[in-house]
């Protein structure tokens, strides 16, 4: 007993004078020492923000204590052959689940989906997103109430508001009790605050919360839903009974439409319980089956992290190799008086566990430093976790395992030198000493050249798809929205208005916006329409002007005119639509209403316009109709700027002719081309994040590789100093050094291009309108890495073969 | 009896023939003995230093010390063995640069697991045998040839060897640098019974001990 804590205290008085050693070391080699920690330290700060990132990702909607309890219904249906899902499910859904399956679930609730609405109180009026729910929702959910009751939906005239809204609303009044007004139509009571929900969560947007009852009462359409198996339009969120898993549940109610609902049979619907723990990252279906999502980018940020971190502990290896003939020595000393090789494995660890916590140090510096930089890049708001004491474990943790995978293959290769040999004064390393020096080297480049790859191709993609012609003329295009009745039955008024202000040379109304398709329409019979064939058309109900005021071409037949009554009953459809539908001559043709009991009337295809890309600009263009809309369904109106006047100019106009009219409605408006550009914000925030990652990796292998032609150039000096006596130019003293290195990145070239490709292509794969990969891509990034790995060596290599011969040749 | 070596043979391989570094190498030494070898470079006097320092191996022969095989004994027990009774005194000091002349003489000790009170009185005693208290602080770039060597050696013996290995000791001293260090030796041996084995090339040096083994080609003659 007595001698364990004997031996424990020595190895304590050991490790203190092996970190005195190392602390000198360090000091002794600033240059090495500030390449060594910097790089290391760079290389540990892109890990620990991918770290903090991946956390992010994992623990999104962890706000909620029900987490692995709580799922959203969705539903499959086939069409065709093509089966979707979606969280779209029918109204009568809910009851059947109550009446057969309600020990099933501990709560259940019917929604709607997040909109916008005005909210107004006093003189105050904003436009809030928010959801209509059932009682139990707050409860579901877990909002923490801050004022007023949990059950805050039991009167059909009561709101919830989330904090943030109620201090928008209310400033430093009491909200509770107070009556707002909702679009400018419903008196509605607050019945309760509750905390914001945080921004990595599914409903962070959900800023207000209205009973379900109140959706009922003001729109016919649903009351009218109540039965119909036919209309999905709503949304269901559960949470399953302890005693149930969401397989099981799923299991039981998977047919439960299928048979109540005869009619959707041939669909084959398929009812389940899509987990919140997927919600996030693996929300991808193909075919009805779950394929992933995002968790696709947490691996690739992991692995990304995962390689940079490993090459900046290669540059470890490498220098602290390079430097072992310097170090040699004192391994000889050391062993001849009596140290064991364990003892020096543990000396050499514990010099790098100091490099690797200045290391650390210094990247939490660099992490603190770029954190918001990172926000804005990632749309995130990740915060340091100073408080978390397992974020500091973790780090621990980290810097533990950090220290062994730079410090073990220096460790064990210095203290394997036999005495007898170092000692006599004329080590030299063999032959072959430098050659996993040199297999590192190509690894740090072969994973530098495929994320220039990677980055390049992701880049090139991009801009393919934001090439692509849209159809329509996008610049000068705004959109304001209209979702409340105020603006029922103004249109024309607002038309001649605009227009006559100056400001705005067309407008026109649609049903979604011109970036989106928001409803589908299915159940027409035409002319030639195939056996059994289930359409999908994207439905869009528009105002006559709507080509006119998207500078839409109309490539065969006429636009809507208001001069012909009977094109109240008009449609026009699309390219796409015309191929679709299988009509080479579509003009004149009907398309009828095939309800057997209530049809509408058929409606007359009076022209074809061009395609214009409303979902994913990555993927081919919808099928879709544009009808003529008689039931004032607008949700927008589309406005063309007048271009002869500054941007500016026309907004100030256009919100003052608003306000004119609207005076109780905030005046909103999206620039389309903005709202397009949206369409790229995710693949461009991993463009730009692997960028920076690649711009990193790549910095940090040339820390490496400038190290260590600093550490050649040193240790040829003599032979330099030799070669210069005899006559070689500057010229011939760069090309001996740099040849070796670049032969190693050319080498790395090689290696990596095949990898990329297969990646990348495989990346690609999942575009169906792709960029083609051009060989000059790959040469790009070639030529690229070997610019900068000749500026990164030439800078030694030159400064090497400028030094005077006869000083170097005078120092030994 | 301290050590002794019977038949020991070395060799290396080189483009098929085979070089002998030793050749059938006898010796007895007993404790107390100053023995300088001698002979030309090249003859094996620093392989025999280091194979009896147990530094380095040997390829055929018997080698026992203080009545332990060498030769069957493993790498760790072997460096135990020659961390408690031998210590080596370098041509070039080989002194550790980062560290200071305290911290130098510490290291044996500290490999040897003494406690730290032992440590201290260990060292405080070594300077002040030396002479070198006020250098203790004083790294080895800053002392002389001579004063390095006096620390080489005050590092060699401060764990009580019972013996010194020194391989051309004062290979890069003065004359007066290097007769300070010889009366040393001697001093340690006569007065405390210390066994000292001298690698040297000066028969002057030479005379200071009390048996000569002179080499050639890895042969005694």
């Amino acid at each position: 007993m007595l001698s364990v804590v004997k031996a424990s205290k020595n190895s304590s008085i050991m490790f203190k004078n092996y970190l005195k050693i190392a602390w000198r070391n360090l000091l002794k080699n600033k240059g090495y020492s500030v390449i060594n920690i910097g790089g290391l330290a760079l290389g540990m700060a892109v890990t620990l923000i991918i770290g903090l990132w991946i956390q992010d990702e994992l623990s999104y909607n962890s706000y909620f204590k029900n987490k692995g309890k709580i799922a959203q219904v969705f539903q499959s249906q086939t069409f065709n052959g093509e089966t979707g899902t979606g969280p779209a499910i029918p109204r009568p859904l809910e009851m059947a689940l109550r009446d057969g399956y309600s020990d099933n679930f501990e709560h259940l609730i019917m929604c709607s989906w997040t909109n916008d609405h005005y909210l107004k109180y006093g003189e105050k009026s904003i436009s809030r997103p928010g959801n209509y729910m059932q009682r139990v929702g707050p409860e579901l959910f877990n909002l923490e109430i801050i004022k007023g009751e949990r059950d805050g939906l039991r009167e059909i005239n009561s709101i919830m508001l989330s904090e943030s809204t109620a201090n928008a609303l209310f400033g430093s009044e009491d909200p509770i009790g107070k009556t707002i007004k909702v679009s400018n139509e419903h008196d509605m009571n607050v019945s309760a605050v509750y905390k914001d929900i945080p921004f990595n969560n599914t409903f962070n947007d959900t800023e207000f919360i209205i009973p379900w009852e109140k959706y009922l009462a003001n729109n016919e359409w649903i009351r009218n839903a109540e039965d119909q198996w036919g209309n999905n339009s709503f949304q269901m969120f559960v949470q399953i009974a302890d005693n149930t898993t969401m397989a099981g549940v799923t299991n039981k109610i998977k047919d439960i439409k299928k048979t109540l609902n005869e009619n959707s049979a041939e669909f084959n619907p398929q009812i389940f319980l899509f987990p919140m723990e997927d919600w996030h990252l693996r929300s991808s279906f193909e075919n009805g089956e779950q394929v992933g999502g995002r968790i696709k980018y947490v691996w690739l940020f992991g692995i990304i992290g995962a390689f940079v971190l490993l090459l900046a502990c290669i540059n470890f290896m490498n220098l602290s190799t390079a430097r072992s003939e310097k170090r040699a020595k004192e391994v000889g000393i050391r062993k001849s008086i009596g140290s064991q090789k364990g003892q020096l494995v543990y000396q050499f660890l514990s010099e790098s566990f100091l490099v690797v916590l200045f290391a650390f140090v210094l990247a939490l510096v660099m992490v603190l430093l770029s954190l918001n930089g990172f926000n804005e890049l990632s749309r995130k708001e990740i915060s340091f976790p100073w408080a978390n004491g397992t974020f500091w474990l973790v780090s621990l943790g980290f810097i533990l395992f950090t220290s062994l995978l730079a410090g073990s293959y220096p460790a064990l290769y210095l203290s394997s030198f036999r005495p007898v040999d170092v000692l006599k004064g004329s080590f030299k390393a063999g032959k072959y000493a430098g050659l996993p020096r040199k297999i590192l080297v190509v690894l740090q480049f072969t994973v530098s050249v495929a994320f220039i790859i990677g980055t390049v191709i992701v880049m090139q993609q991009i801009n393919y798809a934001k090439n692509r012609p849209v159809g329509y003329d996008k610049e000068g295009l705004i959109q304001i929205p209209t979702f409340s009745q105020d603006f029922e039955g103004k249109y024309d008024l607002m038309r001649s208005e605009f227009i006559g202000s100056g400001a705005v040379v067309e407008m026109s109304t649609s049903s979604s916006p011109t970036t989106q398709i928001w409803s589908n329409r299915s159940g027409f019979t035409w002319e030639g329409k195939p056996e059994g064939f289930q359409e999908d058309l994207a439905w869009t109900e528009v105002s006559p002007e709507y080509a006119k005021s998207l500078n839409l071409k109309i490539v065969e037949g006429r636009d809507f005119s208001r001069e012909y009554a009977t094109d109240s009953l008009g449609v026009l459809i699309n390219e796409t639509a015309k191929k679709y539908l299988g009509m080479p001559d579509p003009v004149g043709k009907l398309l009828k209403d095939d309800d057997e009991e209530d049809p509408g009337p058929p409606l007359k295809i009076i022209g074809v316009v061009q395609d214009m890309i409303t979902q994913s600009p990555y993927e081919p263009v919808k099928q879709g109709i544009y009808v003529y809309d008689r039931f004032n369904n607008s949700s927008y109106y589309n406005l063309r700027l007048n271009p002869d006047q500054s941007a500016g100019q026309n907004l100030a106009v256009v919100e003052r002719v608003f306000k004119e009219h609207f005076p109780d409605i905030p005046f909103e408006y999206e620039f389309v081309d903005s709202q397009y550009g949206e369409k790229f914000a995710s693949e461009e925030r991993i463009g730009t994040l692997s960028g920076v990652f690649t711009a990193l990796a790549i910095l940090i292998s040339c820390l490496g590789l400038f190290g260590l032609t600093s550490f050649v150039a040193e240790q040829r000096k003599k032979e330099i100093g030799v070669r210069k006596v005899l006559g070689a130019t500057i010229f011939n003293v760069w090309n001996m050094l740099s040849k070796d290195f670049l032969k190693l990145v050319i080498i790395s070239c090689f290696i990596a291009v095949p990898i990329a490709y297969f990646i990348m292509n495989g990346w690609l794969q999942e575009y169906p309108y792709r960029v083609v990969l051009k060989w000059w891509i790959f040469a790009l990034a070639m030529l690229g890495a070997l610019g900068v790995t000749i500026l990164t060596v030439s800078f030694q290599a030159i400064k090497a073969a400028k030094a005077n011969p006869v000083k170097s040749l005078r120092t030994e | 009896m301290l050590l002794q070596l019977k038949n020991i043979f070395k060799w290396v391989n080189s483009g098929g023939q085979r070089i002998f570094l030793l050749k059938d190498i006898n010796l007895e030494v007993a404790e107390g003995e100053f023995i300088s070898v001698m002979g030309p470079s090249g003859s094996g006097k620093s392989t025999l230093l280091n194979v009896i320092g147990m530094l380095d191996t040997f390829d055929e022969g018997e080698y026992n010390f203080l009545d332990e095989s060498v030769h069957t004994l493993k790498e760790k027990h072997r460096s135990n063995l020659y961390k408690e009774y031998i210590g080596f005194v370098f041509q070039s000091y080989h002194l550790l640069d980062d560290l200071t002349v305290q911290e130098n003489l510490e290291m044996p000790l500290l490999y040897k697991k003494f406690k730290g009170s032992e440590r201290k009185a260990m060292v405080a005693d070594m300077l002040d045998r030396f002479n070198i208290v006020g250098k203790k602080d004083l790294f080895p770039a800053q002392l002389s040839g001579g004063q390095q060597q006096l620390v080489g050696v005050a590092r060699a013996l401060i764990a009580n060897p019972k013996l010194i290995l020194a391989d051309e000791p004062t290979g890069n001293l003065n004359s007066q640098q290097s007769e300070e260090i010889m009366e040393l030796f001697k001093k340690l041996n006569q007065e405390e019974g210390v066994t000292i084995i001298q690698v040297t090339h000066s028969e002057k040096n030479a005379a200071y001990g009390s048996r000569i083994i002179n080499l050639l080609d890895g042969r005694k003659v």
